[in-house]
């Protein structure tokens, strides 16, 4: 590859779908794209989900297409398990340092047979599947339509920390670069014995540096996570949050998508919805993450269209149909059934035999106490800034809010997705909670922005 | 001059090679008709092979090429390029996927295997042989752009593509810029003046070269396509004639009158939102002494939506009545407040700062409007928190509007021929991934002409559509990647009806005889499928070479086959992961990828029963899903109309299936084959 021009390349950190976008539309321009993020793979939260509200469409479906695309296209180089080390300079020369870290299988050599993870001795629990059942192995492809579509080795495989877990290179305490004859490395010897020979246990983090006119932060959001013990999350192992029910539904998540409940892998014949989960004083969130209530309408749609017997309950207190398509999409899910209850519950019960849950709580509406028994209870937890915001702004030396997302500049609305450095702009879940359709059109705003920088 | 055609199978290690004999299938695909060279390679796709492909390639000047390995999903850009760089067409070749729907989903029986291995390879031949070679398909793009409605939307976006170099000609039907946001008094929440924020946009506008502006004028007619529009304005009564190459739509939206509701015409003092508005800009509240604000008027109903905006606006409104005179009562009687984010926040201020009362009522229970005793104006509502009625003596009562689209939208929708909802909110092409494009190439929308919203968001999306827009014009043209549609004249009808069913107004017509614009074709083939004479072929994926598939899979025990039509994206895709999740499913499947499932003629279906086929499975993407828009919709249909003609024929129900697939559905796909298989008793 010929050395780019910094005057017409980009940086994106982030490749969620706001950065896939703006990457897919910058390369169009013309522009040489970096798009970064640090984990295995690009596609962010929304190739985890199910379906997307209001209309229901199937969410990978509609973004593997643009993943592929992100892929194929020559304007962008995608650079996965990557960090955003150090930026010098200015808007129309920024200098930065990347550093890739290790995925310990070279993903040009690997063909994704999978024979690695056969072999592979130890399995752990999964990132996001994990409170729902979900398990991997140390050696795992993120998730089946993945980009780069190769496999990546945990990082807990090295050093001997899984060594008690039954990790078989557990002995290992340097990169002695000889695993490829080492006796052990199972999965290093089945990948050759496929005469791929593409796991290399040995790879060192490596060092980029690029420059770059200008930079778009997509960095994402993430879910709230409960506290334990919060209407039971944690203790009971039926209350799970709206993430993690999205995952149930999902044909490709842990249970292909039969709704089961975590505890004895029964389906369900009530579910709850507590929204704004997150918003009370104990927890901290002091704003209103605006899609979990469309996200509760279309589980509940999902639910009925599984199966219309089953009974479903959400409480609410202020509903947030505010988009095009939500009021409707809402009254749908009365349509087929939910019952929407204005009301925040006080308390949740286990029944230690049965597992299901009493979830007691006063009707606004009607004044009543009450109380209703639920086999499974969802939890709306609300969006909160990712976790590595902070550093993140730090490196880029640009504002935070005090809710920990980035601060845009300048507050009337007329100048948006501006941060207090020139040539670094913002987009998505990055500034605060944000739908799929509002991150995009701002990842393709944000885009323009960082054209327009000379 | 006969055709070469160079056969090459994978091994992938195991993958194949441990399932499917793949020697034997490599020395079954020579005798096939074309084949002149036959290779087996360990991983086809390695560097160094692909070396060696395109030295088959030169060495046996082979000019058809098919692959037997993995799925087009993922390696066809890989191959594809390969033949490019040895110097052949890059559509002359055909992908055979013996992995994901053979090897890896049949795994217990290795002879029957490789012998529906043998059978994918025999159908890819035969399809290889009828390839054309095609072109990718330019059109120039120019540098001018028509942006309609000079609100802030539209003031935005001209500014935004002024600013990358090209030309803009912004067109207001009124006297003056700002929309409707010029007839606002502040912008919550950050309480700018709305006259503050117009009057530096027009300053910039006025200012800059690149953008020639046009008041009181009117866009009377729009014809031709992306890089290629005339467009006929009149500017009081003169008319000109301008040429562009993309249109940015930003018409922007209007405040339903209440006419009937509340008391609105009938008692004095009882007025709307932006009625307000004009008071609060005038700082003329009149002798008011106590305000009552009714929300969710004409929304939130079985008609309308949530108008998005209007929460926002009643309590920005009730801060600013308190500002103009603190001693006013205000109340808002709301159905749930939609604030979003900080918003919540600024209301609790407001509350907190000004003794705002807000009162809550339900759909059922709507506030009630009547004259007193005394004469006076009294709203009555039941609040749901003290479970009570509640009745305001209201001097003024203003009525929190719902809004639809701007007066000249459902023209603009018939001049621009694309889709508008109800109120006249136009379409997106997309309401997740292309929300500030339409289906049409070369026209894009944003701000409140897509649907109501707050003022950042309409910024964001009028500097999003500029990029849109400049991506064509900065490139200088489009492309298409040579699938497109082929209209046959002498066969040709003239009946109009592709020129309707293209999603992505594609065909025009002139006169009545109808003609492809190919870059923007997208090749779905919904319009072929659908053609009465079938007079439409597309490109890559003709009738011929589709029936070439059929007689081929059926040329061999045709009573244990079933045919499954499968579209390219989510079909293919649940067939991929059924591979990679190595779901095991019996084998008398035989599989054709189209691009779309409204690509699937009857005659496709109906020449695999005429050939015996136990039965045909027609496979798209669930709904609404469709990567074409409406083809799965068209096939659906056109399936349904099918299976009655075929139930006259005495083909039985069972034998004819449609599927509705996820690309996550690689379970369902599974089960679908399984079913059919029993069903059929095979």
């Amino acid at each position: 590859m010929n050395k780019p021009d910094s005057k017409n390349s980009i940086l994106v950190i982030g490749a969620g779908i706001a950065g896939i976008e703006a990457s897919l539309n910058l390369a169009a321009y013309g522009i040489k794209v970096y798009l970064v993020d640090d984990t295995p793979s690009i596609g962010g939260i929304m190739a985890r989900l199910d379906k997307t509200f209001p209309t229901n469409d199937c969410s990978i479906c509609i973004e593997a297409p643009k993943m592929y695309e992100v892929q194929k296209n020559a304007n962008i180089e995608v650079l996965t398990n990557c960090e955003v080390r150090r930026v010098d300079g200015a808007a129309g020369n920024f200098r930065v340092r990347l550093v890739q870290k290790g995925r310990f299988v070279d993903s040009a050599k690997c063909k994704g047979c999978g024979k690695c993870v056969e072999v592979c001795p130890v399995t752990v629990p999964d990132e996001m599947d994990a409170k729902i059942g979900g398990t991997r192995k140390l050696i795992y492809i993120p998730f089946p339509q993945s980009v780069p579509n190769s496999y990546a080795i945990d990082n807990r495989c090295r050093y001997g920390k899984s060594k008690n877990e039954g990790a078989c290179v557990g002995g290992c305490i340097i990169d002695c670069i000889q695993c490829r004859e080492c006796p052990i490395a199972k999965c290093v010897k089945a990948c050759k014995e496929e005469g791929a020979d593409a796991v290399m246990l040995w790879q060192k983090d490596n060092t980029i540096d690029i420059e770059v006119k200008s930079i778009i932060v997509a960095s994402g959001l993430e879910v709230f996570e409960p506290p334990t013990g919060f209407y039971g999350y944690g203790h009971y192992k039926n209350v799970i949050t709206h993430l993690q029910f999205e995952r149930l539904m999902n044909a490709g998540g842990p249970t292909q998508g039969d709704i089961v409940r975590p505890s004895d892998k029964s389906h369900p014949r009530k579910i709850a919805w507590i929204q704004c989960v997150g918003r009370e004083k104990s927890c901290g969130i002091p704003y209103c993450s605006k899609v979990c209530c469309m996200v509760a309408a279309k589980q509940n749609i999902i639910t009925k269209e599984h199966d219309e017997s089953v009974e479903t309950f959400v409480f609410y207190n202020n509903m947030k149909a505010y988009g095009k398509g939500f009021h409707e999409f809402y009254r749908r899910a009365m349509e087929l059934g939910a019952k929407y209850i204005k009301g925040k519950p006080s308390d949740v019960i286990e029944n230690s035999r049965t597992g299901s849950l009493a979830v007691r709580y006063e009707d606004i509406e009607t004044g009543e106490v009450n109380e209703i028994e639920v086999d499974l209870l969802v939890l709306s937890a609300g969006l909160v800034p990712n976790s590595r915001n902070k550093k993140l702004a730090k490196t880029l030396k640009v504002a935070m809010d005090e809710t920990g997302f980035f601060k845009e500049n300048g507050s009337f609305g007329g100048d948006p997705l501006e941060t207090c450095v020139k040539g670094i702009y913002l987009c998505g879940g990055a500034i605060g909670p944000a739908d799929i359709s509002e991150s995009v059109t701002q990842a393709i705003a944000a885009s323009l922005k960082a054209v327009l920088i000379k | 001059m006969s055709i070469k055609t160079g056969v090459f199978v994978c091994d992938c290690g195991t993958n194949i090679a441990g399932t499917v004999n793949v020697p034997e299938v490599a020395e079954y695909a020579r005798k096939l008709d074309s084949v002149v060279f036959v290779n087996e390679g360990k991983w086809i796709c390695s560097v160094d092979y692909l070396s060696k492909i395109k030295q088959f390639i030169t060495e046996h000047k082979l000019d058809r090429v098919v692959v037997a390995c993995c799925t087009p999903r993922t390696h066809e850009p890989t191959f594809k390029s390969a033949l490019k760089e040895a110097g052949l067409n890059p559509h002359l070749l055909e992908f055979v996927s013996i992995r994901e729907q053979c090897s890896w989903v049949h795994k217990a029986d290795i002879a029957v295997a490789t012998q529906k291995a043998k059978d994918l390879v025999r159908m890819g031949v035969s399809k290889s042989i009828l390839l054309e070679p095609a072109e990718g398909i330019r059109i120039p793009v120019g540098k001018e752009c028509l942006i309609i409605g000079g609100g802030i939307a539209g003031m935005t976006a001209s500014l935004a593509v002024a600013e990358q170099g090209f030309k803009v000609i912004l067109v207001e039907k009124s006297a003056n810029l700002g929309g409707i946001l010029g007839k606002l008094d502040m912008v919550a929440p950050a309480n700018v003046p709305a006259e503050k924020i117009i009057a530096a946009k027009m300053e910039q506008i006025e200012r800059h070269p690149n953008i020639r502006c046009c008041t009181d004028t009117v866009v009377e007619q729009i014809r031709g396509y992306i890089g290629n529009y005339n467009v006929k304005l009149t500017q009081k009564g003169a008319a000109e004639d301008i040429k562009v190459s993309t249109i940015i739509v930003a018409t922007g939206m209007r405040e339903i009158e209440p006419s009937g509701l509340f008391g609105y015409g009938k008692y004095p003092g009882i007025i709307t939102q932006l009625q307000l508005e004009e008071r609060l800009k005038n700082k003329q509240l009149g002798p008011v002494k106590t305000v009552a604000m009714i929300n969710c008027v004409n929304s939130k109903n079985d008609e309308r939506g949530c108008c998005s905006v209007g929460c926002l606006i009643s309590v920005k409104n009730a801060m600013a009545i308190k500002e103009l005179d603190k001693d006013v009562r205000v109340y808002i009687i709301n159905r749930d407040l939609s604030l979003l984010c900080a918003e919540p926040d600024y209301l609790k201020s407001a509350v907190a700062q000004y003794d705002i009362k807000l009162l809550r009522y339900s759909e059922d229970k709507p506030p009630d409007v009547f004259k007193s005793e005394q004469g006076g104006k009294v709203v009555k509502t039941y609040d749901i928190l003290l479970g009570r009625d509640i009745e305001i003596a209201a001097d003024l009562i203003v009525l929190t509007a719902a809004f639809q689209g701007d007066e000249t939208a459902g023209r603009m929708k018939e001049l621009l021929k694309v889709s508008a909802n109800r109120d006249n909110f136009f379409q997106e092409a997309h309401i997740k991934l292309r929300p500030l494009d339409f289906s049409t190439d070369g026209i894009y929308l944003c701000g409140c002409a897509r649907s109501p919203k707050r003022l950042k968001d309409t910024v964001e999306e009028a500097l999003g559509a500029a990029l849109r827009a400049g991506i064509p014009m900065k490139r200088g043209y489009i492309e298409s990647e040579g699938i497109v549609a082929d209209i046959n004249l002498e066969i040709c009808s003239e009946c109009g009806l592709c020129h309707k069913n293209c999603p992505f107004g594609a065909i025009e017509l002139a006169g009545k005889q109808p003609f492809v614009i190919k870059a923007i074709c997208k090749g779905c083939g919904i319009c072929a499928a659908n053609c009465p004479k079938e007079a439409i072929n597309i490109i890559h994926f003709t009738n011929e070479q589709i029936l070439a598939q059929v007689e081929a899979a059926l040329s061999e025990r045709p009573q244990e086959q079933i045919i499954a039509f499968c579209c390219h994206w989510c079909a293919m895709g649940a067939v991929d992961i059924a591979g990679v999740s190595r779901l095991q499913y019996p084998a008398n499947i035989r599989i054709i990828r189209v691009m779309c499932a409204g690509r699937i003629s009857e005659s496709f279906v109906n020449k695999a029963f005429q050939l015996g086929a136990a039965g045909v499975l027609v496979a798209g993407c669930e709904f609404p899903t469709c990567h074409y828009i409406t083809g799965n919709y068209k096939c659906k249909e056109k399936m349904e109309r099918l299976k009655k003609k075929l139930a006259g024929k005495n083909i039985e129900d069972k034998r004819l299936r449609t599927a509705w697939l996820s690309a996550a559905d690689g379970p369902k796909f599974a089960k679908t084959v399984r079913e059919m298989v029993k069903d059929l008793g095979l």
